[in-house]
């Protein structure tokens, strides 16, 4: 069946979730046309329901992803799928890498170096938290910036329950920094604390794309085509430049939309993805692959939970869903022990609901029948948790790849992502675990326990670096052999820290986006 | 975006009180849609199994609908479902549960010479209870253990995760968007 073509717009964008929706509407409201090209269904505020079972429609649901190693799991869970992207159902946990971060190879002699410091990349974060609006108070632990512009969330009682227990260890917990109002805040109503930040915010007090950057891109113009799944990247001839996008629509028919300059931004796994599916003569191994590194470095948080039932009630049900408190001290030691490496960063009282993989019951799924009921029902009033991130290195190892030995729905190989996290990360991750055990049993519960390690963020692939030789895209993510293409999101980290990405991948996005406007002439032909 | 009067106004509906005496006319109306009930995917036995398998799981499981939830949800495409597993392992879901109630037999008939529905209680949790520590003899795919969290995970989806669960446990439900039903 031969491709429809479409209308040439200047921008096409693969991705309408937080990275692609922030560029869209800095472009559009520059006065570029962009268009975006969204893989999953429109979606509406009204379908952001408060349940734990419903939420589970806002996830992925395109093409399947395999994955292997040791650190990999639930990749669905992570993802998106529709108008808004994962930012529908993301967290708001809103950190900077510290300043170490972005040179862990010259510091260390491991992992890798970012191309930019803390101090090139400090401006964008300041921006960017006004841009998202974020509640937060000081934090001598955390790296220089401007104030937040909103007072932090108040202390919850499940956080007033465990600080008891960093006290007794000597650690200071601090109020988090979430891109959630705190007060109203830019015509968005401040978040009333009922827990259900998983499920969607409907009232906006969490910002997510359906009310923060989807109502400006749409007020600049920008068009937003639904069930449109990008396969890949056409270039002319000489391959020096891009020409646009094919994308399959929702009745199977392959489109051809040709654009000036095509940004990928739509998730880790994906801008991986689309850049090895987009070979051709002239790039046989995959766009932006000369180095040899695409889909390569692929890194996640390792992640471990520390439950525990106290003696007060807690009100788990209540808060937000990302976590009430945080504990960055010590973060910047990233060896703590012989053979033992990484930050950590304790993310303390999230808000929990019965059910769904963070949810209290499956805080203990040994448990069944009258033991389980039991627990549940203490559980419901005096149940705390808190949530340890500790680093992985970046290596070759870890990985996104073609298995053309499978294929999608689509007909093309599946994603695969291999990823196993290093002896020594592994060591930090127990160590964490350990202080995690003694915290709590400082705060009085009556028992804690810890659950399995598992992978939290999806964070490389696509890396950015100085050198052509050894990245995909320079610090603006503008990949090196061609020029009009670029990737936005957490697929460009060289290092992933010890913390929620989306505050770097946002002013990541706004610097890009700047750095393509003060370039519009070039770019344009 | 919603206001914040009309969240105060959901929260004053999702009462403890009311909910209890909602969940009260929602068991008898499942118990007899349970009765009643046919199913896409699944035959009656293999619902029957599922049940019960969860049933031990969490009491109320299979009054509340499990199998009728789990056959339901299998029956559209992946982006309408609400089952915990499309997370976790989205490729042949149906398949999934299939085989691992001819698991849940297989191992009943091994260790007892009888079906799962034919077991004592004490037998019933002893299976449970293989699944758990991953000690199953004959039962190999899907991994029983994972089978078992999955289904735990049903189960205890629609006995406590829905707004009559959460009155169960004394949990106010402060919802922005009320479900339109339970699952």
């Amino acid at each position: 069946m031969a491709k429809i073509s479409r209308e040439k717009v200047e921008v096409v964008i693969a991705g309408s979730g937080i990275a692609g929706s922030t560029m869209a509407a800095e472009l559009g409201e520059a006065g570029f046309n962009v268009l975006v090209l969204e893989a999953g269904p429109e979606r509406k505020l009204s379908e952001m329901i408060s349940s734990q079972i419903w939420s589970r429609r806002l996830r992925w649901a395109g093409p399947e992803v395999q994955e292997t190693g040791d650190l990999v799991g639930a990749a669905n869970f992570a993802m998106g799928w529709g108008t808004g992207g994962a930012g529908l159902h993301w967290y708001a946990n809103w950190y900077r890498l510290h300043p170490d971060d972005f040179r862990v190879r010259s510091q260390y002699g491991r992992s890798l170096d970012w191309p930019i410091s803390y101090e090139e990349l400090r401006p964008w974060y300041d921006h960017a938290q006004v841009y998202f609006g974020v509640s937060g108070g000081k934090n001598p632990s955390a790296p220089p910036g401007a104030s937040y512009p909103m007072p932090a969330i108040p202390i919850s009682s499940q956080s007033a329950a465990i600080k008891r227990g960093f006290d007794a260890e000597g650690l200071t917990l601090t109020s988090n920094t979430l891109a959630v109002n705190s007060v109203p805040y830019d015509g968005r109503a401040g978040c009333i604390l009922d827990g259900w930040c998983d499920a969607g915010c409907p009232i906006g007090a969490l910002a997510n794309p359906l009310v923060l950057q989807w109502p400006r891109a749409k007020r600049a113009g920008v068009k937003l085509r639904h069930n449109a799944y990008v396969t890949r990247i056409e270039t002319d001839p000489s391959g020096s430049r891009a020409t646009g996008v094919v994308y399959i629509d929702e009745n199977g028919q392959e489109n051809f939309q040709p654009a000036d300059v095509v940004i990928a931004a739509c998730h880790t796994i994906w801008n991986a993805r689309l850049l090895l599916l987009s070979s051709n003569d002239k790039y046989p191994d995959g766009l932006g692959n000369s180095s040899g590194t695409l889909g390569h470095y692929f890194t996640s948080h390792a992640l471990t939970t520390i439950h525990g039932l106290f003696k007060q009630e807690t009100e788990p049900h209540t808060g937000v869903t990302g976590a009430n408190t945080l504990c960055l001290d010590g973060y910047d030691k990233k060896q703590p022990a012989k053979d033992a490496f990484g930050s950590r960063a304790w993310l303390v009282a999230q808000a929990a609901k019965p059910n769904d993989l963070l949810g209290t019951a499956l805080a203990k799924p040994e448990l069944f029948g009258d033991a389980l009921n039991n627990y549940l029902h203490r559980a419901s009033s005096h149940y705390g948790n808190m949530t340890v991130l500790c680093e992985e290195d970046a290596i070759p190892e870890n990985r996104v790849a073609l298995d053309p030995s499978k294929r999608d729905r689509y007909g093309l190989p599946q994603a695969r992502v291999i990823n196993s996290l290093p002896q020594e990360n592994v060591a930090r991750s127990e160590l964490a675990k350990s202080e995690g055990l003694r915290i709590f049993k400082a705060a009085g519960t009556r028992e804690a326990w810890a659950g399995p390690r598992a992978p939290m963020h999806m964070i490389g692939g696509t890396i950015m670096g100085s050198d052509p030789t050894t990245s995909v895209t320079n610090s603006f993510g503008q990949i090196h052999e061609v020029e009009n293409v670029f990737v936005a999101g957490a697929s460009l980290f060289p290092t992933p820290g010890a913390i929620n990405p989306t505050a770097t991948l946002a002013a990541l996005v706004f610097r890009t986006a700047d750095f393509i406007r003060t370039n519009r002439s070039s770019l344009l032909p | 975006m919603m206001s914040r009067r009309r969240f105060v106004t959901r929260m004053i509906r999702a009462s403890i009180w009311t909910s209890i005496f909602v969940r009260i006319l929602s068991r008898n109306a499942q118990a007899k849609i349970v009765e009643q009930t046919s199913y896409k995917q699944f035959t009656h036995g293999e619902a029957d199994a599922l049940a019960a398998w969860c049933d031990v799981i969490v009491s109320g499981a299979r009054n509340a609908g499990v199998a009728k939830f789990v056959d339901q949800n299998l029956s559209g495409d992946q982006a309408s479902s609400l089952l915990l597993l499309r997370y976790l392992n989205a490729n042949d879901m149906v398949g999934f549960y299939r085989k691992g109630i001819i698991g849940i037999d297989a191992e009943s008939h091994h260790r007892f010479g009888a079906s799962f529905l034919q077991l004592k209680k004490s037998q019933q949790n002893e299976m449970i209870a293989a699944a758990v520590a991953s000690k199953m003899q004959v039962w190999r795919d899907p991994d029983p253990n994972f089978f078992y969290f999955i289904s735990r995970s049903d189960a205890v989806d629609v006995v406590y995760g829905t707004e009559a669960g959460f009155a169960d446990l004394g949990i106010p439900y402060l919802a922005h968007i009320l479900p339109p039903k339970p699952w």
